[in-house]
């Protein structure tokens, strides 16, 4: 583990960027039309219950990431394996939101720039800032959060002022019932991206005030959950449930949308580029999290060393694992959250919690309190 | 091995630039379409004009040749293609330069083909990323898309523009023509319970002199575009237009009546008053007995009164009701007879279907598949509410003082 | 690996031999000492200095007894010289037989203020050259050196590159002990202390480290005393070369120490808690830790009042992000965004480069190397040159250019806006940060539009986030984000709520004003309050 201390307000920073990241792109569940942002929400709730699973396990061994507590709880090399699976995953993570933003430029800006090299230019910042250490990433999350704010109001007021919204595209609410809301949030909005939060069990340990943990990392969680959620509601509102579904990227559409006084319109550059940065801090959290996993199974004292060739690895995955965007999203949608997501971010994090509830109650049986 | 992570990174890096800068599109390779007019083609499917703007003749002076506007600001280019992305590629045969559509403001369609139907159309126009979906579209009434596009026009040099600007004023000052842009089109046409509707514009004039620059050299031009009437669509077709009084009412009902004149008469003298009505709300509700549906459509405005050539006791509160009253039937008829004419074409412009859909979802289910025809047969009715505001800078008329 | 290995040991022996020290070797103590002869002492000047034609010996007698006076011309006083010194060594009569000869001239006829003692020869040369007198007397095997430092100085003048409108006028100079003077004569405190110390093996450059005792963190005087005994160098002969040998990254456009010319500016810094290090010949004084958003705080921001001067902070960091991505905003508007223009302007820039040659890029570099040409020579050209040459340059750049259709005239007010936005920082060292890194992101932008810039910008900021000054981070108080801190930032807070020092750079004694400092109307305590007063006058 690399000797890094980060204040809450940085975590805090970095759970909200994080969660936003990518969900703020192409995280409405656009099957339940009008009702998209209602899974929203409730995926955030669900979330937040299924991150006192990743607490609980974090107050087992608070100096421990994951990968290090994986060990301590089903043995040695089980452990080692298992968190090797888990360093794969956060690896693929990464790659899945690399692609998604370098699909998002190449679709609609770069249409003739390879692919491949945008990606690259875009891995490049993230190495170099995972090359200066967590420290520096939470910093420099302190000054994105400022700044993805100032464009998150200013964009609101902007649509809010052009006339866009008709908050009577939201209606008939619930129009087919509470099921398929609740299937669809289980399926897609609660694993992604709330239950993305499994990687802040590989980063808690580094937080400075431990006691704060909960408060902070539950009060991002609701923050980034609400945000989406009114960027679901802007949406539909603007859009009409037609063109909501049918729009690759929502919130883009949304933006382009905007036309003031014939001046200030087409700024959906402007407001991708501000999606970068959510989606910087995604890659780079999963992009970290592989490296300092990998540092830690395979004791490498400087993670320095292995950041570039799982840079590149991710970066290759990245190309490979879709040969085209909606491949991509079906993946996205329909495999991943069930063979990947569920495993392991909520039923191997629970199996975990039995195990590590039992040997520790075991533990404090056999040594009775003095 | 940091050299070699180095070597590496500059590698990584620099290989891709090798291979050219693939979005770089300078200024002067562009050719900026301002407009695009689509006609039904004579050999194949389409024939698509391009209006494109010729920069150096717009704006004035200063650059190289030595001053002032030589040539028209914009030329045309005509091309055909069974689609539009064929007629897009078939121009460049013509243009020497890279068609570029973000700035395109204008759709211009032929009345002839949008009879024909206009879905085949728009499935280019909203997946391309260059063109708008927030462009606006109009139907050129009796006329091809080509004459008005390549029209030329006075204050506004590029006539993509007169299009627009005509369009905003009278749909903020008349209330007869409204802004319709491919998004609006096409989330009326994949609405199960709304129909498009489209302004039309017209040419008046000769089309041959209106493409000589000596039609904008004359202060009475021989060629003018005008905005005229409303094309009422049904499954991508047009199926007729609704002349001015219908057209304002269609606008009341839309709900996007922003300032119109009301005129009626007056105490025995014909169009003696006229009033403009500013800042109005339409809402429609629907009740259900026995399976008949009927809109209950409210509509509230505020009005002042602009001009009345009667004598008139401004502080009599009897009058001022006489007023508001007279306003409000005089709004009445023409609704009225904005939904009994669209009723006719079985279209139901004015999304009373998607209101329903939003108020009553499970009914809506049940009448989905039938609701054109029972929009035609649908019962309404109709109350205006006035209030009256203010009167100009003058209290009584001076007809009050000459007793007439 | 070898060869590396093999390429520093040649270094080291390199090293070794270039070590060659002035003074001379201690290890012998024999050679250190001053002969009883003092011709031998002369004769021995003489040689070791290379018979310097600057080098003034005199021999005197002194009553009874033979001696001599070394100075050298120029470093000296030569008033002091002929009226303390030798009018009263030549009107000393007969010294009375069983004095010290040598305490008797101490303490009779050398009438300096300073006067020391020296016994060996690194004492004697240290005081030669610093433009003391040297007195050697026959027989004693020591020497007696008089304070006659002085010569030609430069006086205090205005400064010349940190102006302001509203403040003091002076300006540090060259002189060591002008500048300490100058801040000390601000700051009245014994507890602003003073070290010294000499850096630079040849030059013997006289360095004093400044601080307020008990303001400033311990932890980072320590780390700044030391940085500088690390260095060894045989030249310093400006602040710059402390400098860069003192920052913590080397590869990095960004200043981590900050320098001023304005004594005022330094006696704040130095209330802040920062520590200032003075260089003999050199009238800009480093202060260190440096942090970010210290390169845009103007001395006027503290004269005047705090609405204006946070308006114009802000108007300042907008000025620099404008210089930093001016050029490149245009290059990737018209190269790669063309959409976003809005359609007029559009039309109108397309207009005014249809008769340009170059590509956007182009034309962007041709003007923004011909402007930075002009301003590197408008620099170095004399006083009376300039002024034609800036018209010439204006004329080119202008109007010639867009006339021969060289470049578009957008261009030309884009580089203007430039220009003149990167004037606007207060800090040379910062506003030619962006300069430079103009260039980098114009080059990005031209690739890939305004995604290029964006992680041109995000390198930037990642790089700033990791910078360090003396253990403070660069990006403080903004990242890491401390409320508290912002009260000097963005907006500069009035001065009554400007309560503590900057937490992160001094450590305790962190109040700087007192209570209830706003001001007000007169209210009903007012009287009490002058009377109050009365009492503390008596």
């Amino acid at each position: 583990m690399e000797k890094a201390k980060i204040s809450t307000k940085q975590l805090f920073a970095l759970v909200v960027l994080f969660e936003m990241g990518s969900a703020i792109l192409v995280g409405f569940p656009k099957n339940l039309k009008q009702d998209a942002w209602i899974a929203n929400l409730l995926g955030m709730a669900e979330g937040i219950l299924l991150f006192f699973v990743y607490y609980r396990l974090y107050l087992f061994y608070p100096n421990l990431p994951l990968t290090g507590y994986l060990q301590k709880i089903i043995g040695k090399w089980p452990g080692r394996i298992l968190g090797f699976f888990y360093i794969v995953y956060f690896a693929y993570l990464s790659a899945r939101v690399l692609r998604d933003f370098g699909e998002l430029l190449s679709s609609t800006i770069y249409t003739r720039t390879p692919i491949f090299f945008l990606m690259t230019l875009l891995m490049l910042t993230i190495a170099y800032a995972i090359q200066k250490g967590f420290e520096v990433l939470a910093r420099v999350s302190e000054l994105f959060f400022v700044i993805v704010y100032i464009m998150a109001i200013s964009g609101f007021i902007l649509i809010i002022s052009s006339g866009l919204i008709h908050l009577e595209n939201l209606k008939p609410m619930v129009e087919n019932g509470w099921k398929p809301i609740i299937k669809t949030s289980l399926k897609e909005t609660l694993t992604f991206p709330f239950g993305e939060m499994v990687v802040f069990t590989m980063l808690l340990p580094y937080v400075h005030l431990s006691k704060k943990v909960k408060t902070v990392c539950i009060s991002g969680m609701i923050l980034s959950g609400i945000n989406i959620t009114i960027a679901a509601v802007i949406n539909i509102a603007t859009l009409g449930v037609d063109l909501f579904t049918r729009s690759s990227y929502p919130l883009l559409t949304t933006i382009s949308k905007i036309q003031l006084l014939h001046f200030i319109e087409r700024l959906e550059v402007l407001f991708m580029l501000y999606l970068m940065i959510g989606g910087f801090i995604k890659v780079a959290l999963f992009y970290y999290v592989a490296v300092a996993g990998t540092a830690s199974l395979f004791k490498f004292k400087d993670l320095r060393k292995i950041n570039l060739p799982i840079g590149i690895l991710i970066l290759l995955t990245a190309m490979i694992i879709a040969p085209y965007y909606s491949e991509h999203i079906v993946e996205g949608l329909d495999i991943v959250p069930i063979y990947l997501h569920w495993p392991f971010q909520i039923i191997l994090p629970c199996i975990l919690l039995v195990i590590a509830f039992i040997r520790n109650h075991k533990k404090t049986a056999k040594e009775p309190a003095p | 091995m940091k050299k070699q992570y180095l070597s590496l990174l500059v590698l990584i890096s620099v290989v891709p630039l090798l291979g050219g800068c693939w979005n770089q599109r300078e200024l002067t390779d562009l050719a900026f379409v301002m407009a695009l007019g689509i006609d039904k083609g004579e050999k194949k499917k389409y024939d698509v004009t391009y209006q494109i703007v010729e920069p150096s003749n717009v704006s004035s002076g200063q650059t190289g040749g030595g001053g002032g506007a030589q040539g028209p600001p914009i030329v045309t280019y005509k091309s055909s293609g069974n689609n539009l992305t064929e007629a897009s590629s078939n121009v460049t045969k013509q243009i020497p330069r890279e068609i570029y559509y973000a700035h395109a403001n204008i759709l211009v369609i032929s009345e002839e083909l949008a009879r024909e139907g206009i879905l085949d159309i728009l499935d280019k126009l909203e997946r391309d990323t260059e063109f708008r979906t927030t462009t606006t579209v109009v139907i050129a009434k009796d006329n091809r898309a080509e004459d008005l596009v390549s029209t030329l026009t006075n204050l506004d040099k590029i006539p993509s523009y007169k299009f627009i600007k005509t369009l905003e004023s009278t749909e903020s000052l008349l209330g007869e023509n409204i802004k319709v842009t491919i998004d609006d089109l096409l989330s009326a046409i994949t609405s199960s319970g709304k129909e498009p509707v489209i302004s039309g514009f017209t040419l008046m004039g000769s089309p041959e002199k209106g493409t000589s620059q000596q039609n904008i050299n004359m202060t009475r031009s021989q060629a003018l575009i005008l905005a005229d009437d409303l094309a009422v669509f049904k499954n991508g077709k047009l199926v007729g237009w609704l002349g001015q009084n219908n057209s304002r009412g269609a606008v009341w009902l839309l709900g996007r009546m922003k300032a119109t004149n009301v005129d009626f008469d007056w105490k025995g003298k014909k169009d003696a008053v006229s009033t403009i009505s500013n800042l109005s709300d339409t809402k429609v509700t629907f009740t259900v007995k026995n399976g008949k549906i009927t809109a209950n459509i409210n509509i509230e405005t505020i009005i002042s009164l602009s001009e009345i050539n009667r004598a008139f006791e401004i502080k009599n509160p009897n009058e001022i009701q006489e007023l508001e009253k007279k306003t409000s039937v005089q709004i009445k008829k023409e609704v009225e007879s904005s939904i009994k004419s669209v009723q006719k074409l079985k279209a139901d412009i004015f999304g009373f279907g998607e209101k329903i859909y939003r108020q009553h979802p499970k009914l809506w289910k049940k009448i989905k598949g039938d609701w054109n025809n029972r929009f035609a047969e649908m019962d309404y009715q109709i109350k205006v509410k006035t209030y009256y505001r203010e009167s100009g800078i003058r209290d009584n008329p001076f007809w009050s003082d000459i007793n007439q | 690996m070898s060869i590396i290995s093999k390429m520093l040991k040649k270094k080291q022996k390199q090293r070794k031999n270039d070590n060659y020290r002035q003074k001379l070797d201690p290890s012998d103590p024999g050679e250190l000492l001053i002969h009883r002869a003092y011709q031998e002492n002369l004769a021995r000047i003489k040689e070791e200095l290379g018979n310097s034609s600057d080098l003034v010996s005199k021999e005197i007698k002194i009553g009874n007894i033979h001696g001599a006076i070394v100075f050298i011309e120029g470093l000296t006083e030569s008033k002091v010289i002929s009226n303390f010194i030798l009018e009263s060594v030549m009107q000393t009569g007969e010294i009375p037989l069983g004095v010290d000869y040598y305490q008797y001239m101490l303490d009779k006829t050398v009438a300096l203020g300073s006067t020391k003692t020296i016994t060996n020869w690194n004492d004697l040369y240290d005081s030669l050259l610093n433009g003391d007198t040297i007195i050697f007397l026959e027989g004693y095997n020591k020497a007696i050196s008089g304070g006659t430092a002085g010569g030609e100085k430069r006086a205090v003048s205005e400064p010349s590159q940190q102006l302001s409108i509203r403040g003091p006028r002076d300006s540090f100079t060259e002189m060591l002990r002008t500048n300490t003077a100058l801040i000390r004569r601000r700051i009245k405190s014994p507890n602003l202390w003073t070290e010294s110390m000499k850096i630079g093996t040849v030059t013997q450059t006289d360095i004093a480290i400044m601080y307020i005792k008990g303001i400033a963190d311990d932890k980072i005087i320590q780390e700044v005393k030391k940085r500088l005994n690390r260095i060894n160098m045989d030249t310093v002969l400006d602040s710059g070369y402390i400098e860069q040998l003192i920052e913590e990254q080397t590869y990095t456009s960004f200043p981590t120490t900050y320098h001023s010319e304005r004594p005022d500016v330094v006696s704040s810094q130095l209330l802040e808690g920062r520590i200032a290090i003075v260089a003999d010949g050199s009238p800009f004084v480093l202060t260190v830790p440096a942090i970010f958003i210290q390169f845009f705080q103007a001395p006027d921001d503290y004269y005047s009042r705090f609405d204006l001067s946070s308006a114009l902070r802000l108007l300042r960091i907008i000025a620099f992000f404008i210089a930093l991505v001016g050029p490149s905003l245009y290059i990737a508007g018209t190269t790669f965004h063309q959409e976003m223009i809005p359609t007029t302007l559009a039309i109108a820039i397309a207009a005014q480069r249809e008769n340009v040659p170059f590509p956007a890029f182009f034309e962007a570099m041709i003007m923004e190397v011909t402007f930075e040409i002009l301003r590197e020579a408008g620099l170095r050209l004399p006083k009376s040159v300039g002024q034609a040459v800036s018209i010439v340059g204006a004329l080119v750049i202008g109007q010639a250019a867009v006339q021969a259709g060289i470049v578009s005239p957008v261009m030309v007010i884009v580089v203007s806006i430039t220009a003149i936005a990167n004037f606007s920082t207060p800090v040379y060292a910062m506003a030619v940060s962006a300069r430079l890194l103009r260039f980098v992101l114009m080059v990005l932008a031209s690739f890939v539009g305004f995604f290029g810039i964006m992680v041109g910008l995000m390198i930037m900021v990642i790089h700033l986030c990791s910078l360090r000054s003396f253990g403070v981070p660069y990006m403080e108080p903004l990242a890491p984000f401390s409320r508290k801190n912002l009260q000097d930032v963005f907006i500069r807070y009035p001065l009554w709520a400007m309560k503590n020092r900057p937490m992160h750079i001094s450590e305790g004694n962190m109040v700087r004003t007192g209570e209830h400092q706003k001001p007000g109307p007169p209210t009903q305590s007012n009287k009490d309050t002058s009377q109050s007063k009365k009492g503390n006058q008596q």
